[in-house]
């Protein structure tokens, strides 16, 4: 199995919900975290005062998949984050060793 | 490519982020998480009542590097995370099979 990791623009994760699961995507976890890449962040002017923003906010997912549907799964993220502006963000594929469903102890294809 | 996720004591965000971007890292994700280690958390008293602090803050970081460069990134969050007292944190590498950018679909090493 694989998990898959995307950090994307907050306003684009229904897209991408809605992206994956026409392609079979059952689950996910999804945690609001900041980043910053190339862009470094910007300048803001929030009430007269300028704020350096160097950690923009970001939307995670973490999806575990079956190794053959891990391509599919990148390009549908990838195909509706899609802004084409700076700061979209990155998926990567990380290989899993082994998953366990909590509730009913299942392993690994079983429990994707 | 490697995952580099650390998590380490929220005071030494700043200092980890300065010395990684020093090194020429261009990017990070970030997010406030809790945990606990050998510690196993703390006793806090708070309005003369005792509360068991099993969970203490930390910040987490994820970065994908080159392979060349994860031991350096790991040495620099090391040495800038580091108090010396118990609570400083872990970092571990997984091995990343792809890496896309969404904005460009450009993948792997031209995504870092």
């Amino acid at each position: 199995m694989k998990l898959v990791t995307a950090v994307v623009k907050p306003h684009k994760w229904e897209d991408v919900r809605v992206a994956l699961e026409a392609v079979g995507v059952t689950g996910m976890t999804v945690s609001e975290v900041n980043g910053y890449g190339r862009q470094k962040g910007h300048t803001e002017v929030y009430r007269g005062a300028e704020y350096d923003i160097a950690l923009v906010p970001k939307v995670r997912i973490e999806i575990v998949v079956d190794d053959r549907d891990a391509d599919t799964v990148v390009g549908a993220i990838v195909s509706s984050a899609q802004t084409s502006k700076i700061g979209d963000g990155k998926v990567w594929v990380v290989p899993v060793d082994s998953v366990v469903r909590v509730r009913t102890g299942e392993r690994d294809d079983a429990a994707v | 490519m490697k995952l580099v996720t650390a998590v380490i004591k929220p005071h030494k965000w700043e200092d980890v982020r300065e010395a990684l971007e020093t090194f020429g890292v261009t990017g990070m994700t970030v997010s406030e998480v809790s945990g606990y280690g050998r510690q196993k958390g703390h006793t806090e008293v708070y309005r003369g009542a005792e509360y068991d602090i099993a969970l203490v803050p930390k910040i987490r970081i994820e970065i994908v590097v080159d392979d060349g460069d994860a031991e350096d990134v790991v040495g620099i969050v090391v040495k800038t995370a580091q108090t010396g007292r118990i609570g400083d944190g872990k970092v571990w590498v997984s091995p990343v099979e792809t890496v896309v950018r969404v904005r460009t679909g450009d993948r792997d090493a031209a995504a870092l």
